[in-house]
């Protein structure tokens, strides 16, 4: 990158903003993204994706950019940043709180990394229509429990989580979970348990999807992300969430190398990143904003459905989001083979 | 307190002096107060200008030191990115596939090993449009395995209209190993006619409905072809000619790790007689059960069916003549088939196999009107190594046609025999 591409920033008409679709992308565009191009005089093209950095690598490879910021999962933006794939961010350079305090002192502990600024926290729930099951679940082990809780699971197809998942439910504390996964006996048994449900489960990649095969009754019951069940609920379904062992996880802005945008890149996510934008982003998903000040904003009824509440928080756990930045290449490779291969006498064989 | 906390703040510090004060007063200050409100807001956007010439200038060198390494094989991965193809609404497909077999029964030469087959097939859909074709090369014959088109509707249901699986019995198929059992042999299994079917599917029940106007070739003399008729390439010179089938079966336990299905079917068809232009009717029935209980899957089907053929005088009505595969043989007008399957699908863990599924399959003739019963016994592994699949069969049979002196006639005799096979096929 030289000084006239540099320059050109300026001239930025349209930003290109990738993020998780769904309810998550309105809350941003209601929340920050529409104020944002009113005052900025740029466009915002939101994107959809599913996660990963593969397509990071591709492009910032390449100098190919077509993304010029990316929502990431925490653990994505540590291996993206780690890979150097990400523009650095100064978070003496992010906007102070409304009393003055800094970015630094205000985002909650962990939120900043080197090249990624965390927005949000959400948690993975376990999710169910109380009308279309005979029995409802009490806990994580119900839903591995086919004999008492028959009926389809969805799953996010992925490792994260189900992993953690299949093991707490098959005994192991959750404070233990990560330990137990660093061993080869570990990741077996976590398969071991996960192989009791695979036939009943459908996946989903979208966060949309997962409420989307509960309105449809293709499943009993399903992973989903606390926030888009609120939401549904909001629009007139009457989903229960299950917050036994939740999983806690964040999200964070990070800004592609080597684009042609990055001072825009660099503006939208300070803007992104206020008091102001969190909070409003927060009453359109129940998402908890990462700056202390933007929390102090949230209506009180609000508070109590975020998963750091006072009731909600001590039912779940954080993901280690470093654990799974060194590990989800490997476990990546090892889940998909296991996803691919049938678990029961397949039906349909080569014709013969 | 920082410059914009500070522009924050101002007016709020200045609100007990404007209610104390006279207009004059209140007017300069508030002049004042915008003087310094503008003054402040300049100097933010100057130190905001700084930080941004600051990263700009820490970028661009940063960027400067890995553009001589970015560089080299940017073309190439902007080439693979550039432009992503729309996966394709039909995908073509197909196989190349050996085989090899020793024969227990055959003395001096023991086995063969060749080419089986090698196929093409189309799969897919363009909106609600379905197609479905293959066409398989042989080393003696050329044929079209199927091939059909069809319409899906919103109820998830769909017509087809061509050479499409006959439904009968246990689906996909009443076997687990490369040969098939006793029901393939009688065409009573993997059958694929000319026609059309209506499949609906609603909850666990699933229903199928089908009409088909003759055999999969027009000319029913052609023994050029996949699946066992009733052919007009023997002596007796009949043909299958509207045939209806109606299959139902509905599924205990879906969305568990054991579900059942249970199903009845049933067959109708007339049976036309080139010499005596008259028609006969053929008429089969089934009932079956598909457990899939964790890795563990049974099967179970009883089948009986019956031909009533109007031949020519002289012409003994005893034994009606079957054939595919460019081959002809006999089976007893009228029996009872049963079926009895177990197969068993191993947890992998390593790299290298895909799929590793060892089964034994057992179907048997009952024929009426007298011979010894036809038997097949498979116990064999269907192996997948990635894009390879291998079954690998100890088949035992008894009386059994293509076996020794074996018929499903009211003939043969009471003979085991065995084979070994080992079919290998690159599938893509």
């Amino acid at each position: 990158m030289d000084f006239a591409q540099a320059d050109s920033a300026h001239e930025t008409r349209e930003l290109t903003v990738v993020s998780w679709g769904g309810a998550y992308t309105r809350s941003q565009i209601r929340g920050f993204v529409r104020r944002f191009e009113r005052e900025r005089g740029i466009d915002v093209e939101m994107i959809d994706y599913t996660g990963g950095i593969e397509e990071i690598r591709s492009q910032v490879r390449s100098w190919n950019v077509k993304w010029d910021v990316v929502d990431f999962e925490l653990f994505d933006a540590v291996r993206a940043c780690e890979e150097g794939l990400l523009v650095e961010i100064d978070p003496a350079s992010l906007p102070p709180a409304p009393d003055g305090t800094s970015a630094e002192r205000d985002f909650l502990d962990g939120s900043l990394l080197p090249c990624a600024v965390g927005n949000i926290a959400a948690a993975t729930v376990i999710a169910y229509d109380p009308e279309a099951v005979e029995r409802a679940p009490r806990s994580l082990k119900d839903f591995f429990d086919m004999r008492r809780f028959p009926g389809h699971r969805g799953l996010r197809r992925t490792p994260k989580t189900n992993l953690e998942w299949a093991l707490i439910a098959d005994g192991v504390k959750p404070d233990r979970v990560y330990s137990v996964l660093d061993t080869d006996e570990g990741v077996d048994r976590a398969f071991r348990t996960l192989d009791r449900i695979k036939p009943a489960i459908r996946w989903w990649d979208h966060g949309e999807d997962a409420l989307r095969l509960l309105d449809t009754g293709q499943v009993a019951m399903t992973s989903a992300y606390n926030g888009r069940v609120d939401i549904a609920n909001a629009e007139g379904a009457s989903y229960e969430i299950l917050w036994d062992n939740h999983v806690r996880f964040r999200d964070a802005w990070g800004i592609l190398r080597n684009g042609e945008n990055i001072e825009a890149a660099l503006d939208f996510i300070r803007f992104a990143s206020t008091t102001e934008s969190l909070a409003e982003q927060a009453k359109f998903i129940s998402y908890g904003p990462l700056r202390r000040s933007s929390l102090e904003n949230l209506p009180a009824d609000l508070l109590t459905r975020l998963p750091t509440s006072a009731d909600n928080l001590p039912r779940g756990f954080d993901t280690d989001a470093a654990w799974w930045s060194d590990h989800i290449q490997d476990l990546q490779v090892r889940f998909d083979h296991w996803v691919e291969r049938s678990f029961q006498v397949p039906r349909d064989w080569p014709s013969r | 307190m920082n410059l914009r906390t500070f522009a924050i703040a101002l007016p709020l510090i200045m609100l007990p002096v404007q209610a104390v004060g006279d207009d004059a007063d209140i007017d300069a200050l508030v002049a004042e107060l915008e003087q310094v409100k503008g003054r402040l807001s300049e100097l933010e956007q100057l130190r905001q200008r700084v930080r941004t010439l600051e990263a700009r200038l820490e970028e661009a060198n940063r960027a400067a030191a890995s553009d001589q390494m970015d560089k080299r094989d940017a073309a190439l991965a902007r080439a693979s990115t550039a432009s992503e193809p729309e996966p394709p609404a039909i995908d073509i497909g197909g196989a190349l596939r050996f085989t090899t077999f020793a024969n227990g029964s055959v003395k001096g030469q023991r086995g063969k090993s060749g080419l089986d087959l090698f196929r093409l097939s189309a799969d897919g859909s363009i909106d609600n449009i379905l197609l479905s074709a293959e066409y398989r090369f042989y080393p003696f014959m050329d044929v079209l395995h199927h091939g059909w088109l069809g319409y899906k509707f919103d109820n998830e249901s769909q017509l087809q209209a061509g050479i499409t699986r006959v439904p009968f019995g246990i689906l996909p198929y009443a076997a687990h190993n490369f040969w098939f059992g006793v029901p393939y042999y009688l065409g009573l299994s993997d059958d694929y006619d000319l026609g059309v079917k209506y499949v609906l599917p609603n909850g666990p029940w699933n229903m199928q409905l089908a009409y088909f106007k003759n055999s999969e070739l027009s000319n029913s003399g052609d023994l050029g072809r996949y699946s066992y008729d009733v052919v007009s390439a023997g002596t007796a010179r009949n043909e299958e000619t509207n045939q209806f089938n109606g299959r139902v079966a509905y599924t205990f336990g879906s969305g568990t790790t054991c579900s059942h299905e249970v199903g009845i079917s049933g067959q109708w068809s007339e049976l036309y007689n080139l010499d005596t232009n008259k028609r006969g009717e053929m008429w089969a029935a089934a009932t079956h059960l598909d457990t899939r209980c964790g890795r563990w899957n049974f099967q179970l089907e009883a089948a009986r069916y019956e031909h009533n053929p109007v031949n020519p005088t002289g012409i003994p009505r005893n034994r009606i003549e079957l054939g595919a595969f460019e081959s002809l043989y006999d089976i007893a007008p009228s029996g009872t088939v049963g079926i009895a399957n177990i197969a068993y699908n191993f947890p992998l863990s390593g790299d290298i196999l895909d799929q590793l599924t060892c089964y034994n399959d057992f179907s048997v003739l009952y024929k009426d009107g007298g011979g010894d019963d036809s038997i097949l016994n498979t116990t064999g592994c269907a192996i997948g190594v990635g894009p390879l699949f291998i079954y690998a069969d100890l088949i035992n049979a008894n009386n059994m046609v293509f076996f020794g002196n074996g018929s499903l006639a009211n003939d043969g005799e009471d003979d085991w025999d065995t084979r070994l096979n080992l079919n290998v096929g690159y599938y893509w």
